[in-house]
């Protein structure tokens, strides 16, 4: 007898997950989600997915929720990915914050979801290379994912072809060593982004994140519904330093979210700003 | 000067961060207090972290009418979306009362997310005496997946004497309404005849319920 | 070709203008509120704006507030509204609005008085 999920079932989950998660899934993403609680109800030796949504609510460790989890968040990325918004970080961004800083203050970038890395690394890679004042000053780059399995991936920093493909040869050559394995980030890069596990929609993981000049959160908040979507912009206002900058997704925009932040249009892109004080 | 790193957790200013406690810590008591501190960020922590406390909907509506930063409104606003209880609902009711724009337009949000919580006092929403009222009733309907709204909204075509306020339930017809409508809208076009966009939002409401 | 951009939250309003701009003649962009409409606004220029006052996120009063703050060129502006009071229009009128109109607005209170604001027609 094979297990099924009954409509039912199917929206219990979909509440409880949004619940613990923020994501929601839109009933058109039913195979999808099918398909992973079917692999996990096996995996876990539950013929009935009653029994197995019962172990996921109440099991102390959590570690079955955190599991699904990482299977149900999607992850695709590459180097350079959506590179305008570097541009914009080095040739408008950071010379708008730090026109006024003191030097010895650092300036941190907080990426969320770090999803394999790729992204925190390329703001790494762009900051040395195209960013005239990387001499002057320090940055902390942290990045952030719900899934533990990502995280880990992105600290070993090994990619494959398709993920280096939009770098320039020059920086292949310059900030990885080739094996059989694929593309393994050097230690210096790799050792410059800090990593940890948050839920954007725990306040408990967000709270520690203080101070920060620039947020890059791309391609995760449409997967939220809109109260999610708009507590996850009042976290990211009390992340920001006053004069703070947010960048979104370029098919997102917060005037569906929240308008709380200032438009702000340069040159590379068009980018939301924390009201200076 | 280059890429550094420091754990979050060791962060000074995380150390020295006003809710540096654990949030079951936190005292809802303390918490409503910490609504009147006069550092807006100490308010939205606060406001945050009152979605955990029982029986704070009143007082947090109470603040969100003389709350002056947008930004501690907005976080209140989702703390009260999050609680949903009657208490929660009946005071964004009073809300879109206000005087300020922004607390209107703010609480209609609000309530759009609530749907089930609202559904029973729409019909009182809908026959409030202030035209205003039924528009904003109207407009909470949006995004309401509730089995009565098309009828709500086919009774206000019927009965609402304000112009803008049937303008408003046409709209949304367009979208929602079955064949029961049908009648209801081609009555709506005769009784104002003469207003250019009555005609235009009921043509393309009946279009689109015929077209399927 | 002159360029106009609607903004109200509503669709079927935002048709209703749309169509009786685009037979007079003008080409027309939409936004369903005023954070919208502000990024719109800053990626290519418009000759006009109807914006309406009660909108979701931002409102008509915060995007003319916007738009003197982001120092968008100040064309034409004329505010719709459902409120139909004295000291409305002067707030409108106040806030920088040209023309302030009491929905439901009709052909005739738009094409005539945007021609004139365009400066395609003198007075």
């Amino acid at each position: 007898m094979t297990a099924i999920i009954t409509d039912e079932d199917f929206q219990k989950f979909r509440e409880f997950f949004y619940r613990k998660t923020g994501i929601q899934f839109e009933t058109s993403k039913r195979y999808f989600v099918d398909k992973r609680l079917l692999e996990r109800m096996e995996a876990t030796d539950n013929k009935l997915f009653r029994n197995y949504f019962t172990m996921l609510r109440f099991q102390a460790s959590g570690e079955e929720l955190q599991t699904l989890t990482n299977l149900m968040t999607v992850n695709e990325t590459y180097f350079f990915r959506e590179e305008y918004q570097f541009k914009c970080l080095v040739e408008s961004i950071l010379p708008e914050l730090t026109a006024k800083r003191r030097s010895d203050k650092p300036l941190r970038i907080w990426v969320i979801p770090s999803s394999s890395g790729e992204e925190a690394y390329s703001i790494a890679i762009y900051l040395l290379e195209r960013w005239a004042d990387i001499n002057r000053f320090d940055v902390e780059i942290m990045a952030s994912d719900i899934d533990t399995r990502i995280l880990d991936s992105a600290r070993a920093g090994l990619y494959g072809d398709r993920a280096v493909s939009h770098l320039p040869e020059a920086y292949r050559r310059k900030y990885f060593r080739r094996s059989a394995a694929g593309y393994q980030l050097i230690d210096d890069i790799r050792q410059s982004v800090e990593f940890s596990r948050v839920n954007l929609s725990d306040r408990a993981d967000t709270r520690p994140f203080r101070h920060v000049d620039v947020v890059f959160c791309r391609n995760l908040l449409i997967y939220f519904d809109d109260v999610s979507r708009k507590a996850a912009a009042e976290t990211f206002f009390d992340a920001l330093n006053p004069g703070g900058f947010i960048c979104l997704g370029h098919s997102e925009s917060m005037s569906r979210i929240s308008s709380l932040y200032r438009v702000r249009k340069f040159p590379e892109a068009i980018v939301y700003q924390k009201p200076t004080e | 000067m280059a890429l550094i790193k420091t754990p979050p957790a060791t962060h000074e200013t995380a150390r020295h961060a006003p809710e540096a406690e654990q949030a079951s810590r936190r005292d809802c008591a303390h918490l409503l207090q910490q609504l009147n501190d006069p550092n807006p960020e100490t308010r939205r922590w606060a406001a945050r972290d009152l979605v955990d406390c029982v029986g704070v909907s009143a007082a947090l509506v109470q603040h969100l009418t003389r709350e002056t930063e947008s930004s501690v409104r907005e976080v209140i606003l989702t703390t009260l979306v999050r609680l949903g209880d009657s208490r929660a609902v009946a005071g964004l009711v009073d809300c879109m009362r206000s005087e300020d724009a922004s607390v209107r337009n703010e609480a209609i949000e609000a309530l759009k997310q609530l749907p089930t919580e609202v559904a029973p006092i729409m019909r009182q929403l809908l026959s409030d005496e202030d035209s205003d009222m039924r528009i904003f009733a109207v407009n909470v309907l949006e995004s309401l997946r509730h089995p009565l709204v098309e009828s709500w909204l086919a009774e206000v075509i019927q009965r609402d004497a304000h112009v803008n306020v049937c303008a408003t339930a046409v709209d949304l017809l367009g979208e929602v309404g079955s064949r029961e409508v049908l009648e209801p809208l081609l009555r709506l076009k005769d009784r104002f005849a003469r207003e250019p966009y009555i005609q235009f939002a009921a043509d393309l409401a009946i279009k689109r319920i015929i077209e399927g | 070709m002159k360029r106009i951009l609607i903004i109200d939250d509503a669709a079927t309003v935002r048709m209703f203008h749309r169509g009786i701009l685009e037979a007079a003649g003008y080409q027309v962009d939409e936004a369903v509120n005023g954070v919208e409409a502000l990024e719109k606004a800053l990626l290519t220029p418009f000759d006009l704006y109807i914006v309406d006052v009660n909108m979701p996120k931002l409102d008509g009063y915060g995007f003319l507030r916007e738009l003197r703050n982001q120092n968008l060129p100040q064309v034409p502006a004329i505010m719709v509204s459902t409120e139909a009071t004295a000291d409305d229009r002067r707030r409108a009128y106040a806030a920088g609005a040209n023309l302030y109109l009491v929905k439901p607005t009709r052909p005739e209170q738009l094409v005539a008085p945007i021609a004139l604001l365009l400066g395609e027609v003198s007075p």
